[in-house]
């Protein structure tokens, strides 16, 4: 007896160690789903690659937890040449976390090295294509000549490929000693990483946006949401990132910890398969919209944790219009519209999703339930994720109705307007219509902020009078979080701006 | 003997082959890994697809990819992943350490456990202690172990709180992700204890034993274990190969970070060299494990080594 209480006693001990030391002074542990495994920045677009990378790197602005652009390695910047050149003026006396000197080469060097043979073996190369040179004027002073206009461009200078990266230690090291040991000008540097475990941040007392207030940040990856929450239970991490909807209770419940849900990037619809079947007809599809209650998935399957959408947009993106709204619920009138394209009762239609998404198999459900109140005999489908999205959506073997989710962390509808609608791309399988792609080429070289805006917008109310989709929602990102955690502002994008924060 | 064990080697080394031939053909069966590197990027053209499948050696006919990845396993390089460029060895070498462990501690448990549970049941057949071994190994049997581990996981991670609910970062990690794995396998292992050992027990030398004045102890562990070795042996190397495969599910459940956990990524991002060096290296393991306990058959039993 004796013995196995001095045993418990030891595993005790030992299972305290790691939870004291996560809740050392100034140190705030988050867990991330996915180890990006290389954290140079022209290697990847996953959004764990953001969420940690924008803690070591910057670009030359930078966008607040606001999602507005401020000014970050560049203090200003200015348009010239009819938009075709952005001049930038750089911070004086930035330093990178080894040393070295950030400058206009720096800047140089970067863009150089996005736009050229290394870029082209990564995914990031293709968002910057519109840049043709970038010439430095003086150590303070780059100018950024566009080949063709890009009216995202100064958003995408904000993350991802276009942080600035440093030229003397990339040049000696290598890009495959650079991807474990990266080295950027941010507020936090990289003092360890275990492949597939963890990564730790430590802060830099010298960022030029004055020293962070944390002493170390730890990321661990866990794949588990359900791992994931026990770790939060157990206070052994602070922040854990895209909690399901169905562990949002626990945490609630838990008086240590709370559940921070804002609006995130991703909407999600389900499209038609409007070349082939019953959905080719526009009066199925409005129909089918209108027999949908969305309002009531919200509410119950998400648990409020959304909002409903008119189109493939959510409020914070550019081109949303605030005015547009989604076709109402009416089962009655669906009938009617069934019945007046000669759809006989009974008609077979089926909602094809990817089977890993717990929560979409609910509202897949949901829908099949109201649509089969219309009188189709409506079916569902789960596929695996990578062949649902690589080889059944892009080559158009869907059945009439798929779940797509989709939006970029630069919250611009054409991101997913042009490649949702445009012919030929590669998610588009069904849709071929002139007078859109004309709508969605145009817009791409419009400089008028306002002008492009209404653009987008007639591109949103197009698509919904064509009604090429039925719009769901736009799904928030949920956080759970512990209550030490201060002055935390949830992103909804992702990126973790950390600067500020700080632990009890 | 040395016939004998050439043979087996070469058999062992032609299945692992047809291993590798079969993993390299299966998972490029469906999807794109250069769409999947893409997801979340703005607009990508054929062209970039183009270049990524490029830069990832994807362009090249099926039998030089193969012949490439086979070359590199026979010299050590087991290249790099798609996902961040990382060499495949390092993750190995990190993981499979790992998961070597586990699944040791594992089985070093449940034959600790199963060994002396299964000899009690036989000795005292019938009674009630009997009785309750049977049910709670029927018990567990019928858990699917990654409920099971997420039950330790309440208990012990969160109300408790006595142990950590996931990772291999501290000693008591392997606690949870062990005992998960050895209580299935006890349960299976307790019966086939049981009853060959209830086999042995009605052999007459075990009458003879008793009758020369042993002691039960020396009866049990000396004369009737030893004799019911073969049988145990040939089960539990067999399996090593099965626990294998629930350590995939155990692992993930508990974030430890080893071949299951690099296995299951691996699968879901399409990352073909880790894919298929992940396979090829446990198919070895196991491989070479059955191999052993051929062999170990010749130790313990020397009518067959004379053979």
């Amino acid at each position: 007896m004796k013995f196995r209480n001095r045993l418990l006693a030891a595993c005790a001990a030992t299972a305290f160690i790691w939870p004291m030391a996560a809740r050392a002074a100034g140190t705030l542990t988050l867990a991330q789903v996915q180890d990006p495994a290389s954290y140079d920045p022209i290697d990847t677009f996953l959004l764990a690659w953001g969420q940690i990378g924008t803690s070591i790197f910057d670009g030359l602005v930078q966008r607040g937890a606001d999602m507005q652009l401020k000014p970050a390695l560049a203090t200003s910047w200015e348009m010239l040449d009819n938009n075709m050149r952005i001049r930038f003026k750089l911070r004086d006396g930035v330093t990178f976390q080894n040393g070295e000197k950030f400058d206009a080469d720096a800047v140089k060097f970067t863009f150089d090295r996005l736009l050229g043979p290394d870029g082209a073996k990564g995914p990031q190369q293709s968002n910057y294509t519109a840049i043709s040179a970038v010439n430095v004027i003086d150590p303070l002073m780059v100018d950024i000549v566009l080949k063709r206009p890009d009216p995202v461009m100064l958003t995408k200078l904000a993350g991802y490929g276009a942080v600035i990266v440093p030229p003397k230690y990339l040049s000696r090291v290598g890009h495959a000693e650079f991807a474990i040991h990266p080295i950027g000008t941010g507020s936090f540097k990289v003092v360890d990483y275990q492949p597939k475990v963890s990564i730790t941040l430590d802060a830099y007392p010298a960022y030029w946006g004055g020293a962070p207030k944390l002493d170390h940040v730890i990321f661990r990856f866990i794949a588990e949401p359900d791992t994931e929450v026990a770790e939060l239970q157990a206070g052994r991490i602070d922040i854990a990132i895209n909690v399901p909807i169905s562990l949002t209770g626990t945490i609630a419940k838990d008086p240590k910890l709370f559940v921070a849900s804002v609006p995130g990037p991703t909407v999600t619809v389900l499209r038609f398969n409007t070349a082939n079947g019953v959905t080719k007809d526009e009066r199925v599809r409005k129909a089918m919209i209108m027999g949908v209650d969305r309002t009531a998935i919200i509410k119950s399957i998400l648990q409020g944790n959304g909002t409903e959408v008119a189109s493939f947009q959510g409020s914070l993106s550019f081109g949303y219009d605030p005015a547009q709204k989604p076709l109402p619920f009416d089962p009655a009138k669906a009938r009617a519209l069934l019945k007046e394209a000669g759809i006989a009762a009974g008609t077979p239609v089926q909602i094809d999703f990817r089977g890993n998404d717990a929560t979409f198999r609910e509202v897949a459900q949901a829908t099949a339930g109201y649509l089969s109140a219309i009188g189709l005999k409506a079916g569902v489908k789960p596929y695996e994720q990578n062949l649902f999205t690589n080889d059944i959506i892009p080559n158009g073997k869907t059945a009439e109705m798929f779940q797509f989710g989709w939006g970029g962390w630069t919250f611009d509808y054409d991101n997913t307007a042009y490649l949702m609608y445009h012919s030929g791309e590669h998610w588009n399988p069904y849709d071929k219509d002139p007078a859109l792609d004309k709508m969605l080429e145009d817009q791409r070289s419009i400089t008028d902020r306002d002008t492009r805006e209404k653009a987008l917008q007639a591109i949103a109310h197009y698509v919904a009078d064509h009604t090429l989709e039925l719009p769901l929602y736009n799904i928030n990102t949920i956080y759970g979080v512990n209550k030490r955690v201060k002055n935390l502002t949830p992103p909804a994008d992702n990126r973790f701006l950390l600067n500020d924060v700080t632990v009890e | 003997m040395l016939g004998f064990l050439i043979r087996r080697v070469l058999q062992a080394a032609f299945v692992v082959l047809v291993v590798t031939l079969l993993v390299a053909w299966a998972v490029r069966l469906s999807g794109d890994p250069a769409v999947m590197l893409t997801q979340g990027a703005g607009s990508v053209t054929a062209k970039d697809l183009a270049n990524i499948r490029t830069g990832l050696g994807l362009d090249r006919p099926f039998s030089a990819q193969y012949l490439g990845f086979l070359g590199g396993m026979l010299t050590g390089d087991m290249g790099r992943s798609f996902i961040g460029g990382t060499s495949v060895g390092l993750l190995i070498r990190h993981a499979l350490p790992l998961t070597i462990l586990l699944a040791v501690v594992s089985l070093a448990l449940s034959i600790a456990a199963s060994i002396p549970l299964g000899i009690h049941a036989a000795v005292k057949r019938g009674g009630t202690a009997d009785q309750v071994i049977r049910i709670l190994s029927l018990v567990g049997l019928s858990f699917p172990n990654f409920w099971l581990g997420l039950m330790l996981v309440l208990i012990f991670g969160i109300n408790l709180g006595w142990l950590p609910p996931s990772g291999a970062g501290e000693v008591s990690g392997i606690v949870m992700p062990a005992a998960t794995l050895a209580i299935i396998l006890t349960a299976t292992n307790v019966r086939l204890v049981r009853s060959t050992m209830l086999d042995t027990l009605s052999q007459q030398y075990i009458m003879v034993a008793r009758s020369k004045g042993l002691k039960q102890r020396v009866v049990l562990y000396r004369h009737a274990l030893r004799n019911c070795a073969i049988p145990l042996v040939t089960y539990i190397g067999l399996q090593f190969g099965g626990l294998i495969g629930g350590v995939v599910v155990v692992e993930r459940v508990f974030n430890w970070p080893g071949m299951g956990s690099l296995a299951f990524d691996a699968v879901s991002s399409r990352d073909y060299p880790v894919l298929q060096a992940v396979v090829t290296v446990l198919a070895a393991l196991i491989v070479t494990v059955n191999l052993a306990v051929d062999v170990a058959y010749g130790l313990l039993d020397p009518r067959i080594r004379s053979e």
